[in-house]
């Protein structure tokens, strides 16, 4: 079976982010992509679903600039996928229609039989690659997925999806889009051999001029108007009491008159 | 033009032993501290992901890393745990003297079944009667046909609890002072080998320790490592690659004091402002980033040295001691910055102090190094 996870470079969880000067983009001076969050379940998914299923082979793919890119597809390297491809970009792509897009022009060109992806990027978290390349490639696809298993009798995968009320059992056959919400365990770590040898691995790489022309237009037409950072945390205010009746009585005032929180 | 940027591959290996200290090892270290247990399932985690056996040839099933690329991951671990620390590369030590002196044939039979799988090994030279004067230990090796019978007893002996695989430094004729002693590598399984209770320690608790009894033990002679009368000489230059990574242990001691006084200082408020906005906090801070900052410059110094084939002894005996009397003094300076809280247990401050302490004295003690330094020193004078 041929699988491709398709990973987006996002923050270091670990970073503290800043607005950038035009507090329209973010501040990323200093700052580590990395692969996480549910993009890392997908790659573990498909490492295991690889290991379950001889002959099978697991294949990265990322949209965007250097050297954040190509950094996180060398950790998909370490952790064992079979080849990368970076979709090139001169600038971050951040219109989850233009992702979807240059993702499903590569794949139309080499298809493969799964293609998973994160169920929603760490950082923006819109959620919306999964099903937008559902649509361009034509095919079914699901997100929210949890305990993707394939049936080898009836040549077909099967899932769950969480839904606010409900557990869905499915079934569907490939060839499939899944957002991934968790693999059957924890993603692995990469070990140390690994990680320096994906170092000297070769990355494919699809130019820049290729994307933008199958992107077309898709990319900035919605922009974030404005970040900024919450407002920093006033603090605790001690009372001052003698009695316990005494404190209870002035939290209360407190609660009402100042922080309103009671009519 | 001098460069201390790391490389790409460099930057990996560091954040990825940053990742392992910090999710793995540094939230059991306050407890490992506490019981005095000796916590297998991280060390045998460390060996899965690559982080043990660090100095061993990728051939042998090794990381094959140079003393540099060692000392950026015992920085890193050592930052989360000093303890766990020496446990994870009391193995470099134990291997080395194979790495150094055993013969291909060797080094297939003990490295590649050894590193294929988590083990642990011990590197058996201090004895009860001394550690620093090495040349005079008593541990004796009788030939006896194709065998040597070792006995004796070494102390001191880091893993020798858990150990599989022994490197042993025994003398033909203690009247023969270095040039009697020769080294053995024994296996766990060897009878009379016998090592005893683990040490009670100040510090490293997470680390075991003891002694061992060689009672009559029978070692082939296709187990001796070089020649006789080869082992001082093979101690030495072993521990001429390992000592430069007590220089980074003991870095790795200092950073976490820094980062938890700095931090401390910045939120904990006294007459009306941030203790951190006091001047006698602040020299104190400024004081013990130098020493930090000093202590990571001569290790990566000696460990550079070492990678471009030059013995170092001089480089690597300065970073050892400057940094680790450094960590002590960083240390004890973070405990001063947190006050009574710092002389708590409750708080991870104090638990540095003890472990920067070992690293004065154990891989050659800071007296030796400094006769060490200046016979290097003295050289380039006569």
């Amino acid at each position: 079976m041929e699988i491709a996870v398709c990973v987006k470079p996002v923050p270091d969880p670990e970073t503290r982010l800043r607005p950038g000067p035009d507090q329209r983009t973010l501040d990323v001076e200093g700052v580590k992509f990395v692969l996480a969050g549910y993009d890392e379940s997908a790659v573990e998914q498909a490492l295991l679903l690889r290991d379950q299923l001889p002959g099978s082979t697991v294949r990265a793919l990322a949209y965007g600039p250097a050297p954040r890119t190509p950094e996180v597809l060398r950790s998909c390297l370490a952790l064992g996928c079979d080849s990368v491809t970076h979709l090139e970009a001169s600038a971050p792509v951040d219109d989850p229609m233009a992702v979807a897009a240059a993702l499903a022009h590569v794949l139309a060109s080499r298809p493969a039989d799964l293609v998973l992806v994160g169920k929603q990027a760490l950082d923006d978290e819109e959620g919306l690659v999964a099903p937008a390349l559902g649509a361009l490639l034509e095919r079914p696809s699901f997100s929210s997925v949890t305990d993707l298993r394939w049936n080898p009798e009836r040549s077909r995968f099967t899932f769950q999806r969480s839904t606010d009320t409900e557990i869905e059992r499915w079934e569907a056959p490939v060839p499939l889009v899944i957002g991934l919400q968790q693999a059957w365990n924890d993603p692995r770590t990469a070990k140390l051999p690994n990680i320096l040898k994906a170092r000297r691995q070769p990355i494919d790489t699809v130019p820049a001029a290729t994307i933008e022309a199958a992107v077309a237009g898709r990319n900035g037409r919605s922009l974030p108007l404005k970040f900024e950072l919450p407002a920093p945390r006033a603090g605790a205010r001690m009372i001052d009491y003698s009695t316990p009746a005494e404190a209870a009585e002035r939290l209360v005032r407190l609660l009402r008159e100042e922080a309103k929180v009671f009519p | 033009m001098v460069d201390f940027s790391l490389t790409p591959d460099q930057e990996s290996l560091r954040e990825l032993a940053r990742k392992f200290a910090r999710s793995e090892m540094a939230p059991h270290a306050a407890e490992v501290d506490r019981n005095g247990r000796f916590p297998e399932e991280i060390y045998r985690k460390a060996w899965e992901l690559g982080l043990m056996n660090l100095n061993v040839p990728a051939e042998y099933g090794g990381t094959g890393l140079g003393l540099f690329d060692q000392c950026l991951i015992v920085e890193e671990l050592a930052y989360a745990c000093a303890g766990m620390t020496t446990s994870i590369i009391a193995n470099c030590l134990a291997l080395e003297p194979i790495i150094l002196g055993a013969t291909p044939e060797q080094k297939d039979r003990w490295l590649k079944p050894f590193c294929a799988d988590y083990h642990l090994a011990s590197f058996c030279l201090t004895e009860p009667s001394g550690g620093s004067d090495a040349a005079a230990l008593k541990t004796r090796a009788r030939r006896s046909g194709d065998e040597y019978i070792l006995t004796g007893e070494k102390c001191f002996i880091t893993n020798a609890p858990h150990a599989a695989l022994f490197t042993v430094f025994a003398t033909l004729d203690p009247a023969l002072r270095h040039k009697g002693i020769t080294a053995f590598v024994v296996p766990r399984e060897s009878a009379g080998l016998l090592p005893g209770r683990e040490e009670e320690k100040m510090g490293h608790r997470a680390s075991a320790t003891s002694t061992v009894r060689f009672e009559e033990v029978r070692v082939p002679a296709t187990d001796r490592l070089g020649a006789e009368g080869e082992g001082f000489a093979l101690a030495m230059r072993t521990l001429d690659q390992t000592r430069t990574p007590i220089g980074a242990m003991a870095t790795g001691i200092s950073q976490a004091a820094l980062d938890l006084a700095a931090r401390y200082a910045l939120q904990r408020t006294t007459f009306g402002k941030p203790i951190a906005e006091h001047q006698a906090i602040q020299a104190k801070l400024a004081t013990m980033a130098q020493q930090l900052t000093a202590s990571r410059l001569l290790t990566w110094l000696a460990a550079w040295t070492i990678d471009r084939g030059a013995r170092g002894t001089l480089e690597s005996s300065i970073a050892k001691c400057f940094s680790s009397d450094a960590a002590l003094r960083v240390a004890d300076e973070a405990i001063q910055t947190f006050g009574g809280y710092g002389y708590m247990k409750e708080y991870p401050v104090e638990k540095l102090l003890r472990d920067a302490k070992l690293t004065q004295i154990y891989e050659g003690a800071n007296e030796i190094q400094r006769i060490v330094t200046a016979r290097e020193l003295l050289k380039r004078y006569a």
